[in-house]
């Protein structure tokens, strides 16, 4: 009984951290290229989650047609937030671009709770799934998963063999040398942070594949903090780190989810949480480059 | 002594706001408001505005003081009028231990690491407590019932009233003796080398952990005082959804900020106007005051980062008036 | 011996920046270090200093062992640096920079006091008037005075000065080397001067110099000798220095 638990939630944790680390690579990815903190982070993956709500219910389309819609939010909401702040607080201290993106994160869970109303919402994409002896797995999760690893490989194949990709690459690398080599590094940075806030308003459409009634303004702010737990675990800067890093967190949620559950008199959600933040905590302090990351 | 002088306008600023408050009954509601944000201005402005290192888990020492008082009131109700006094002590210790836990693992971190970090510990610090069922667990502590049965309906009043207020003030004026006498003495002075430069602070001879730390203890137990006064005592519960909700957070940071961080009469002009701008949009746009204040904080950090004290401050600061305002 | 470096050693990676070094300061003495650039000399301040601990060998100063000890714990023993690149406390005044100095330095002022002696070094270095100016408004050479009032200030015993000289007109050139001499002399502060290519300053300054090459003592001496020999003349691309 508690084995088919565990190796159900196992299962489920390995495609929701496919979600995960899809959802962390936006953050990792502008921290590596601008070094600025996303603090406001959730708030996108929350846009991304009423793209999906709004396209099946008005509109009837399904949610991963949505993901093109998606990401051409994402790309637009990017440039703007770039282009009108984020720009200017380059040379500023640390503390200006905690500070704006945090503004930014809460000022579009306010317009959107203006506009949207504070309720919770959700759809319901019914296509099947496949019986395994201990579970179901619908395949809305399934292609959840499967979106996941074709973004993530899009954008490998894009960093890897395109001339836009590999100047991305260079910055993060050395941004001096990048300059040197006549990159425009500003563009650069417009451009990784549009594909950034992109990725993570994409990651958003998927969350709601698993949780399509959990829909709601302030749902992202547990995903900023997963997000941070995730990308430090992977590398604070590392995308790529952090995709994988999505799969092992998923795991540990999941895996810890049914171990606390066995233990009497707690409540396991609070503890699961609990537990990820203390391993937060503790990479941070032992090995702040990341379990994944290098020296 | 001259460096007290700085005191000179924010404690006319508390007399004129407790003087309008006590005047007119009506407004005395709208003016411990208003109070509240200037002491967790205050309170706040004493590490992030000395140190320059954000917090984002601030919250998490409101909180403690929070439950401080909650478990003092709650479990030691027994002890009478005595549970008071105990709840004080006990909001004290609960945020020393915690500082002692942060200060010993967050404070060796800077900048982006530090945030996150923070953010980390007040998550994760809100979950313990619910997912270990510590002091009620999500449920929380609810007083009102036990403090009617012990000391009778109308002392239980008095003391959600009357002695919560009285404590607020206390502590706002004690809260601002002490930043006036950090930011004038060695512990000030180290603490902007720190902000401006720390490793050159470190080779200019300036222990920087155990400054970050000093002040770190002086903003969280400052704020452990005002959760206990100003939540526990006056709401008479503590639920771990209310005291570690971020945006009390996010609210102390727009007040520094919009103040001017650094200085003691920022946080105050800064906590005074947006207490005061709060209250009245919850009156006329209830429920959205956070959309007007998040593009508020953008236009400070993009176009003012020194904040209404900083900016005035800055003119000033040829004339002589300027030891008025530290 | 004021200070001593036994056999100390720094490697980053594979690059051994400082490699197996014997140095040795006297009280009061005017030593310069030379060196072109990449020679290790700015990662033997950042080692004097405490900003790097050596991966082998002692430092010892004053006879006693600070080879592990951090940063600020040096400074409060007499140990005083300026920066290549100058390093203010930027929103603070000119005068709270120099008073940080006196504060935690050895000369371990209190507040009023260290403001009183911020004044008096401002006057020394000559630039008082502009006490109140936010420190990162200043020029490039005014923030160079300013660094070496607050290291002055922290009344050290050793001061390391970092190119302290680099960039600035032979007038000024002259004017810095009459006034360090002159505050040396006073409070008996020993001076290592650490440059790249003044070879003209170090010989009016430097009674000894160490010559580094690629993280090595290359040779040292009394100045004129020592600069003028071949191997040196060598390092430098050719041609007699003075």
């Amino acid at each position: 009984m508690i084995a088919e638990q565990l190796a159900a939630n196992i299962i489920y944790g390995l495609l929701l951290g496919g979600v995960y680390g899809l959802a962390t690579m936006g953050l990792s990815l502008i921290f590596g290229v601008l070094r600025v903190v996303n603090v406001g982070h959730g708030a996108f993956i929350m846009v991304g989650a009423f793209t999906a709500f709004w396209m099946f219910t008005l509109y009837s389309i399904p949610p991963l047609a949505s993901i093109v819609v998606a990401v051409i939010v994402g790309l637009a909401m990017g440039f703007v937030v770039f282009m009108t702040i984020i720009r200017r607080l380059l040379d500023a201290p640390e503390l200006s671009t905690l500070l704006a993106t945090f503004g930014i994160g809460v000022f579009i869970e306010e317009l959107s709770k203006f506009f949207w109303g504070p309720d919770y919402v959700g759809y319901s994409w019914d296509i099947g799934g496949i019986s395994l002896p201990f579970t179901e797995l619908p395949f809305t999760k399934l292609y959840a998963f499967g979106s996941s690893i074709v973004i993530a490989a899009l954008l490998y194949v894009w960093f890897s063999r395109t001339k836009l990709g590999k100047a991305i690459r260079a910055v993060v690398e050395d941004k001096e040398g990048a300059m040197v080599c006549g990159i425009n590094v500003n563009m650069v940075y417009a451009l990784s942070f549009a594909i950034g806030i992109a990725l993570t308003v994409t990651s958003g459409v998927l969350v709601t594949l698993f949780t399509p009634v959990g829909i709601n303004v302030y749902m992202g702010g547990d995903y900023t903090l997963k997000a941070f737990v995730i990308a430090v675990l992977g590398g604070l800067g590392s995308p790529w780190g952090a995709f994988y890093a999505g799969f092992i967190f998923g795991l540990l949620e999941n895996g810890s989810y049914t171990l606390l559950g066995l233990i009497p008199g707690v409540e396991p959600f609070g503890l699961t949480r609990f537990v990820s933040f203390t391993a937060l905590l503790l990479i941070l302090l032992l090995k702040p480059t990341g379990l994944l990351g290098g020296e | 002594m001259f460096k007290f002088k700085s005191l000179i306008i924010p404690f006319a600023i508390y007399i004129i706001l407790i003087a309008i408050g006590l005047s007119q009954p009506g407004l005395w509601q709208p003016i411990m408001y208003i109070m509240f944000y200037i002491g967790i201005g205050v309170a706040l402005n004493n590490f992030m505005g000395l140190t320059g290192y954000v917090d984002f888990g601030y919250v998490a020492f409101l909180a403690m003081g929070a439950y401080g008082m909650g478990v003092a009131l709650g479990y030691f109700t027994y002890l009478g009028i005595w549970a008071i006094p105990l709840g004080f002590v006990l909001a004290l210790i609960f945020a020393a231990l915690l500082c002692t836990a942060v200060g010993g693992v967050a404070l060796r971190l800077r900048g982006a690491y530090f945030a996150i970090a923070t953010i980390g510990v007040n998550e994760g610090l809100r979950y313990l407590i619910e997912g270990a069922k510590i002091w009620g667990g999500s449920e929380g502590i609810i007083l009102s019932g036990k403090l009617r049965k012990t000391f009778g309906p109308e002392f239980a009043n008095y003391l959600s009233t009357f002695v919560a207020d009285a404590a607020l003030i206390i502590i706002i004026f004690i809260a601002s003796v002490i930043t006036v006498y950090m930011i004038n003495s060695r512990v000030g002075y180290a603490l902007l080398a720190v902000r401006e430069d720390e490793d050159a602070a470190k080779v200019m001879g300036i222990n920087v952990t155990k400054y970050k730390l000093i002040a770190f203890f002086t903003s969280a137990t400052i704020g452990a005082m005002i959760g206990a006064s100003a939540w526990t005592l006056k709401l008479t519960y503590v639920f771990p959804e209310d005291v570690f909700f971020i945006h009390y957070t996010v609210e102390a940071i727009v007040i520094v900020m919009l103040g001017g961080a650094g200085t003691l009469l920022g946080p105050v002009v800064g906590g005074l106007i947006y207490g005061a701008l709060k209250y009245y949009l919850s009156v006329i746009l209830p429920g959205f005051q956070l959309l007007v204040f998040a593009p508020l904080l953008l236009v400070i950090v993009v176009a003012f980062p020194e904040g209404v004290v900083g900016f005035v401050k800055k003119k000033l600061q040829e004339r002589g008036i300027i030891e008025y305002i530290t | 011996m004021l200070l001593k470096l036994e056999n100390v050693t720094k490697r980053f990676g594979g690059l051994v920046a400082v490699n197996k070094l014997d140095l040795e300061v006297e009280e009061g003495e005017a030593l310069g270090i030379v060196g072109p650039n990449g020679s290790g000399k700015t990662t033997l301040y950042n080692l004097i200093s405490g900003v790097y601990i050596p991966d082998e060998g002692k430092i010892i100063f004053e006879g006693k062992d600070i080879t592990n000890l951090p940063p600020h714990k040096r400074a409060p023993l007499g140990l005083a640096r300026t920066f290549q690149i100058p390093r203010p406390f930027g929103s603070a005044s000119v005068r709270e920079n120099v008073a940080i100095g006196a504060m935690f330095g050895r000369a371990h002022a209190g507040v009023d006091e260290a403001l009183e002696m911020a004044d008096e070094y401002l006057k020394i270095v000559g630039i008082y008037e502009l006490r109140n100016k936010e420190a990162k408004l200043l020029t490039p050479l005014e923030k160079k005075l300013m660094e070496l009032a607050r290291a002055l200030a922290m009344k050290p015993k050793l001061l390391l000065l970092d190119e302290l000289l680099a960039g600035m007109n032979p007038k000024d050139i002259d004017k810095i080397i009459d006034l360090i001499k002159r505050v040396k002399e006073e409070e008996n502060i020993a001076v290592v001067s650490m440059v790249e290519h003044l070879m003209h300053a170090i010989t009016k300054f430097a009674e000894r110099v160490v010559v580094m090459h690629q993280g090595r003592k290359l040779l040292e001496g009394p100045t004129i000798e020592v600069l003028n020999h071949p191997e040196v003349i060598e390092v430098y691309l050719g041609g007699r220095v003075v």
